[in-house]
């Protein structure tokens, strides 16, 4: 029986959706089975993420109002034929599927698959509660921004009161050079301020735009920093005993300390 | 650099640092919507009632914090008691 993991966040554009497409990808990289679900109802986008656009015949409302089998809508991915996907409905809204249909959904996947990732809408009306309906785990992304890391906290208390026990942490688009100047929240604060644990870290990386116009996961660049740092995650994920991943700083060890005295009043 | 951080000390002003305290502040008030007439309303509960044990309880100097802990927030109280010259043990 495989994992339901839920990826979430509150606030929107803080990258749920790249996250799950990468740690899909990265999984059945690893062999694994992996089933990822766009439960965005009317925002469909994983599929334009991962490049599957232009193959979606049916989608997760039809299998759930049961006008297809759950088999005829998912999609193979293009380079893993371990890696499915099932998209959202584009022309329905989020009142299209409620959440014991959701539970149902997933466990029917999990029969089939060894990891069901599911991408969360953004908000914690019925669109997130239906996401996290059939969740075992769950997973809130955050990037180090005040609204981001609030946000975070509320999805913190509203999992928590689902009972989906504590969820793990995954923060992204993190700034280095930004952090040692003092001008952006560190992995400790976000951790002091959520007192969650911590499951990965994804650097600020060029590498994520190019990747998503192409239609293809940042994780087959294993060069990249984003790259290897969703497949840090997907091995801790898999249950790997393996460390967060360093990020590192592009600053010379000079300029930092000349940084460090020199640093200007804000 | 943590280590430089550690050294030096990340300086006050810098914007992670207040972006730090306004959430710390900000996540309380979300979790617990406490808001200042009710800390205010805590308070005065909290000397009425203390004040039955001990009454050289200060009611104006009370403070009422709450944080932000490891594994558990934290209510704090701090109830300064009035050091009355006969009231000394030894006495």
């Amino acid at each position: 029986m495989g994992r339901v993991i839920t990826v979430t966040s509150g606030k929107g554009g803080v990258g749920k959706t790249t996250t799950t497409a990468n740690l899909g990808t990265a999984l059945a990289m690893r062999g694994a089975r992996v089933a990822v679900v766009d439960a965005d109802i009317g925002l469909r986008n994983l599929d334009v993420v991962m490049g599957l656009e232009n193959r979606i015949v049916y989608d997760l409302v039809d299998v759930v109002e049961g006008r297809a089998r759950l088999r005829q809508a998912l999609i193979k991915d293009k380079r893993l034929p371990e890696l499915c996907l099932l998209p959202a409905a584009q022309t329905r809204d989020k009142d299209a599927v409620n959440a014991q249909q959701m539970i149902d959904l997933t466990n029917q996947l999990r029969h089939d698959f060894d990891f069901v990732l599911i991408d969360s809408p953004a908000g914690i009306e019925s669109g997130f509660r239906n996401a996290i309906a059939g969740a075992d785990e769950v997973i809130i992304v955050t990037t180090p921004e005040v609204s981001a890391v609030r946000d975070a906290d509320r999805i913190v208390g509203l999992v928590e009161a689902a009972e989906k026990g504590p969820p793990s942490l995954v923060i992204n688009r993190i700034k280095p050079r930004l952090v040692s100047r003092g001008e952006m929240l560190s992995v400790e604060d976000v951790l002091e301020l959520l007192a969650i644990s911590l499951l990965g870290i994804v650097p600020e990386d060029e590498t994520i735009v190019i990747a998503t116009n192409r239609g293809e996961a940042a994780v087959y660049d294993t060069n990249s920093l984003a790259g290897r740092a969703y497949i840090n995650i997907a091995q801790r994920l898999a249950g790997e005993d393996v460390p967060v991943m360093a990020i590192p700083d592009q600053q010379g060890m000079l300029e930092r300390l000349l940084g460090l005295f020199g640093r200007r009043r804000t | 650099m943590s280590f430089l951080n550690g050294l030096f000390g990340r300086k006050r002003d810098s914007s992670a640092e207040l972006a730090k305290q306004r959430l710390l502040t900000v996540l309380i008030d979300d979790r617990y919507k406490l808001t200042p007439e009710m800390m205010a309303q805590m308070k005065a509960d909290l000397a009425e009632v203390l004040k039955r044990y001990l009454p050289a309880i200060d009611a104006e100097q009370i403070e009422v914090t709450l944080s932000r802990g490891e594994a558990h927030d934290l209510l704090k109280a701090d109830v300064p008691l009035r050091r009355a010259p006969d009231s000394h043990p030894n006495r």
